[in-house]
């Protein structure tokens, strides 16, 4: 055996913004990660649901006892169990049905041994429906002879926002060029790829323990808690492994109501678990929309006003999914420096699956229309396209008109970084010359930016979170947040950050998020907001201890805390690296002398925000961020096809955490965008899903993705951990109107809605073709919704 | 709900085709398209669940004179990488690289994907294009009988085929195409992998001196069953392949194909796309050939 030589010096070196292995990597590749899926509970039943399969209908009655005798079944529920126990953002749903408002709603549901009995026992359920006139399109649910889908929302009418900043009429006045187009964004869901699930057990104090997939197990209990007739603080939430959120668990969905209700009347453990079919019809959606978007400017280039109205599908249940004009809302009156502003956004229900929130948050949906009207504008104004933008983009230190305020805005050092890696200004005008040329193939080039609020979104109270930390005898240290890891990464960054402080190598951290009795107060994992918020709570917490030991070791060695540090599990003098102690020593010295002490710390942190308020001016983040991306696209103008084969994207992150696992958040941020932009589309028709399957309903799959140029600007922040600002967001939100662009500078056409499938392509062309031989001026252009 | 209270794995054909005779017996070979259709409801299980994959002899690929069979076990990815079939046929394995993806390749045999008789079915088109024909084994007064039946005419309708129920797909066969033969087979869509196809098409022929001759034309996804583009064929046959006849053979697959709508697009599209598409395969023809 080598004797191992003992360094006397340790380098001062830094693990923020290195690539480190996610914690749970070698487990999830190798099959070993339970995920809730596989989660088995003694003596649990199998919990199935009874769907509708019709968008719209009364209930006139229902039979449950052929099912009921089936041998293995032990309980089944229906609508008349749960009346009045109504939960949701505004109260409208109720975990089992008594009338029918979309094609998936929950009919009745079954507790049995086995999921074969369970599903045998639907089988046996005989209800007799009353159909009744559907409503499938917002435009449609506005019209006054529109059926009314329920009796207390008038009109159809669900959540309403509106702001206004400014004199329209003058700026309309002042503008030398305004765009006016309707632009329409479709239905997507998150296709995670564990299904929906949930596993309830009560105890015999009538406590109950649900594991869920949830995404934000504070707010959980308490919307939980009403579908159930219980206190919130009788639930506790266990979150195993989920196979992906994407938003998709930031809200209750009946089945999990449904698992609860089931384990209640059997008293045995009862989960519920979507097969796939079921996932897609019954997962929530990217709210669909109808975007109204006018965009003015001057000759000079200064844009003048926004104005928006936005028509929304609400759905047949009010999920999050139709508060996101809020977010919509921040890019609207935000995204460039606009004086005047003018936006409204009506949900209407409908008999369609219901919205849910997704990554992007509406910010998606209103980013296809904005980056395009100013790619619109650039060329009517017949400016330099990064010219125009940058002229427009606000500096650091401005403030939108409702409020936000940019302390730190890269936006100029975004277009500038994504426009000179790809030399764009050079190649889209060699595209757009050789756009009427008689090649089958087009290539084109586009750009499209956005803006996201990167340090939390303060929709609640609070936007806090809630850690502890202990480092033990062996100086391993534990860290217990509120903050969920749903695939996202924040295991990697809480580990990361307190290994930098502590001195000890990666893996010598463990968290604890899990478990709603353990851990502290945290909003939730959405809003881009976990690196920043929880890893900030982690680094204070950190910090807290790191004081703590250095104290402990001033004592100890008689040296000023101040010139000593913590470096690969020692104790060093910071400026010449020797060593004073190993780590795990002075920890065991400090709790076994005669005054002991454990290193145990707590912190709260609450970002530096204001809540959104109902007149939505706040500066309701403490960080905000942009994107910038460019997709290099070639159009096959035969079959229609687009294919996408390069994405550069420059965005300010403010400082780089993990760094694989910022790339890795990017890169599935992108193949989301991508999906959304070409080929993901809930076929609907009259509220039932056509394609509820994958071979049908088409993800991006590995060999489409597109060579990726990542660039991240770190300019810092003041409020972040090490000046990180949140970044999951932004790269799914600026790729449909980057291709979109992209797609206008290879043809000469403009598509306005979603998605830019092969055969909406081809019917764009043909008309654009229609057009131009029909019209005198060969520079017409066609725009197709 | 159908119950399977029977599962048999025979090791021969001979064992395989009297459990046939029997009667009632579901056949699961790759099960790539059985299990989906029915985890769907689509179909029913028989009584009898028979898994044929360990027949001997029936996952062959051989060239007897030039006589080339294809055993019904076969795999996509042994067709994919059959040397054999590269200089026989290169269209069939060219049609199996675009076969939904590796690990369904390495699953799905070619005699499922034949029986299964879906207009999209990928295997199909390349092997109209080469008069392919398939044999059938049955069990009868006490011994094997095999009948041949011309792949064009196996077809009946979405998921039927001629085959009887006491009838086991054993192979697919076909002669080796003349000298000079060149073929394309096209199938668009987004995803390089697990696309089933919009719609289809193959071409091939024998190009000398610029002249077309021994037209073959198939295509997938326009019609009930997978079909020989008549039109296409008589359109081309005996001319010059350039650019007006190509342009008259684009409009002849148009007339060719009666698509309809679905959920994966409109007959409007899929009358684009084998218009533009002949044009494609016939320009790859002409490409490869000069």
């Amino acid at each position: 055996m080598n004797k191992k030589t003992i360094a006397t010096h340790i380098e001062k070196t830094t693990l923020i913004g290195q690539r480190v292995r996610k914690p749970d990597a070698a487990d999830k590749s190798t099959g070993k990660t339970r995920y809730i899926n596989d989660l088995v509970l003694p003596q649990m039943l199998y919990g199935k649901i009874l769907h509708a399969g019709r968008p719209h209908a009364q209930i006139v009655s229902i039979d449950t006892t052929a099912a009921e005798q089936l041998p293995g079944v032990h309980g089944v529920l229906t609508g008349k169990d749960v009346a009045g126990l109504k939960f949701g953002f505004v109260r409208d749903n109720v975990a089992l049905k008594e009338t029918v408002r979309c094609e998936h709603d929950e009919v009745a549901a079954v507790a049995a041994e086995t999921e074969e009995i369970a599903s045998q026992a639907l089988g046996l359920i005989k209800v007799e429906y009353k159909d009744l006139p559907g409503v499938f399109s917002p435009e449609d649910g506005r019209r006054e002879d529109a059926p009314l889908i329920r009796g207390d929302f008038p009109g159809n009418k669900s959540l309403h926002f509106a702001f206004e900043h400014g004199d329209l009429t003058a700026a309309e006045a002042e503008s030398d060029i305004i765009v006016d187009n309707v632009f329409k964004v479709h239905h997507v869901t998150h296709c995670c790829m564990g299904t929906s699930c949930a596993i309830a057990d009560f105890d015999n104090n009538g406590k109950l323990t649900i594991y869920s997939q949830t995404q934000y197990p504070y707010n959980y209990k308490m919307d939980l808690a009403p579908a159930l007739g219980m206190h919130p603080g009788d639930i506790r939430v266990i979150q195993p492994p989920v196979g992906g959120a994407f938003g998709s668990k930031l809200d209750v969905y009946p089945y999990e109501p449904i698992a609860a209700l089931l384990a209640k009347k059997t008293g045995r453990p009862v989960k519920v678990l979507y097969t796939r079919e079921e996932e897609f019809k019954s997962a929530p959606t990217r709210q669909p929309a109808v975007i109204h978007m006018r965009t003015g400017c001057k000759k000079d280039g200064t844009l003048t006003f926004r104005s928006a109205d936005v028509l929304l599908d609400n759905g047949a249940y009010t999920s999050w999914g139709p508060t996101i004009p809020v977010v919509m809302m921040r890019t609207v009156s935000g995204h460039y420096r606009v004086p005047v502003i003018a936006y409204n956004a009506q949900a209407i229900y409908t008999n369609n699956p219901y919205a849910g929130s997704f990554r992007g948050y509406g910010n998606v949906q209103t980013t296809f229309a904005t980056a395009q009207q100013i790619d619109m504008l650039a060329e009517q104004l017949d400016m330099d396209p990064i010219e125009f933008r940058l002229m427009n983009a606000q500096k650091p230190g401005e403030r939108t008109p409702q409020q936000a305020f940019l302390r730190e805005c890269a936006l100029d050092k975004c277009l500038t970084t994504a426009a000179d890696a790809t030399d764009f200004v050079t190649r889209q005008k060699e595209y757009g010359l050789l756009r009427n040329s008689d090649s089958r193939y087009k290539k084109g080039i586009g750009i499209a930016s956005s803006i996201h609020n990167a340090g939390g979104a303060k929709i609640h109270k609070s936007d806090g979170c809630g850690t502890m930390l202990k480092v033990d005898d062996y100086a391993r240290a534990t860290l217990i947040t509120g903050a969920s890891e749903i695939g996202q990464g924040i295991d990697t960054v809480i580990s990361l950050i307190v290994a930098e402080e502590l001195g000890i190598p990666v893996e010598h951290v463990t968290l604890m998020n899990n478990d709603s009795d353990l851990a502290p107060w945290d909003v939730g994992v959405h809003a881009s907001r976990t690196t920043f918020i929880a890893g900030e709570g982690a680094r204070r917490a950190a910090v807290k201890a790191r004081q703590q030991i250095l104290n402990a070791a001033s004592t100890f060695a008689e040296i000023s805390a101040d010139e000593l540090d913590l470096r690969d599990g020692f104790v060093v003098r910071d400026k010449e690296g020797s060593i004073v102690i190993k780590l795990e020593k002075l920890l065991r010295q400090m709790h076994f002398q005669p005054e002991p002490e454990l290193v145990m710390v707590t912190d709260y942190y609450e970002p530096n925000s204001e809540p959104e308020g109902a007149d939505h001016i706040s500066n309701m983040s403490a960080a905000y961020s942009h994107a910038v991306h460019i997709a290099e696209i070639t159009v096959d103008t035969w079959t229609g096809e687009i294919k996408v084969d390069k994405i550069t994207s420059a965005q300010d992150v403010g400082r780089v955490i993990s760094r694989a696992g910022l790339e890795g958040q990017t890169e599935g941020g992108i193949a989301i965008g991508l999906g959304y932009a070409l080929t993901e589309d809930m076929q609907l028709e009259d509220g039932m899903l056509k394609n509820p399957c994958f071979r049908d309903y088409k993800v991006i799959t590995a060999p489409e993705m597109p060579e990726l140029d990542l660039h991240f600007i770190e300019d810092g922040c003041a409020e972040g951990p090490y000046g990180a600002k949140g970044a999951a967001e932004l790269p799914t939100i600026v790729i449909a109107p980057a291709i979109a662009n992209a797609f206008y500078n290879a043809t000469g056409v403009r598509i306005l809605s979603t998605p830019l499938s092969p055969e909406k392509v081809v019917r764009a062309l043909i008309l654009a073709q229609q057009a131009d031989v029909s019209s005198s001026d060969s520079m017409a252009t066609a725009a197709v919704s | 709900m159908s119950e399977i209270t029977n599962y048999l794995s025979p090791c021969s054909l001979d064992d395989a085709v009297r459990a046939l005779a029997d009667g009632d017996v579901t056949v699961l070979c790759g099960g790539t398209d059985l299990m989906p259709q029915m985890e769907a409801g689509q179909r029913e299980y028989a009584s009898t669940l028979m898994n044929i994959r360990r027949i001997e002899g029936l996952a062959e690929i051989t060239l007897t004179g030039d006589t080339c069979r294809i055993g019904a076990l076969t795999t996509v990815s042994e067709i994919l990488t059959s040397q054999l079939l590269d200089e026989v046929a290169p269209v069939l394995v060219a049609a199996a690289d675009q076969f939904a993806s590796d690990q369904l390749r390495n699953a799905a045999s070619i005699g499922g994907n034949i029986c299964n008789a879906s207009p999209a079915g990928d295997m199909i088109i390349p092997l109209l294009l080469l008069n392919a024909v398939v044999e059938l084994a049955s069990w009868q007064d006490g011994a094997i009988q095999t009948r041949l039946i011309s792949l064009h005419e196996f077809f009946k309708a979405p998921g039927k085929t001629v085959r009887q129920n006491n009838e086991l797909f054993a192979a697919v066969l076909f002669d080796k195409p003349p000298p000079g033969f060149v073929a394309h087979f096209c199938k668009p869509g987004p995803r390089p992998a697990l696309e089933i196809a919009t719609v289809s098409i193959g071409i091939g022929g024998v190009l000398e001196d610029g002249v077309f001759s021994d037209v073959r034309a198939a295509m997938g996804a326009v019609a009930p069953t997978p079909i020989r583009a008549r039109r296409v064929e008589t359109t081309l046959e005996g001319l010059p392949l350039n650019a007006d006849n190509i342009r008259a053979a684009s409009v002849s697959a148009g007339e060719d194909a009666t698509p309809i709508d679905d959920v994966r697009a409109s007959s409007w599209y899929r009358d684009h796309l084998v218009r533009v598409l002949t044009k494609e395969v016939l320009n790859d023809v002409l490409e490869n050939t000069n």
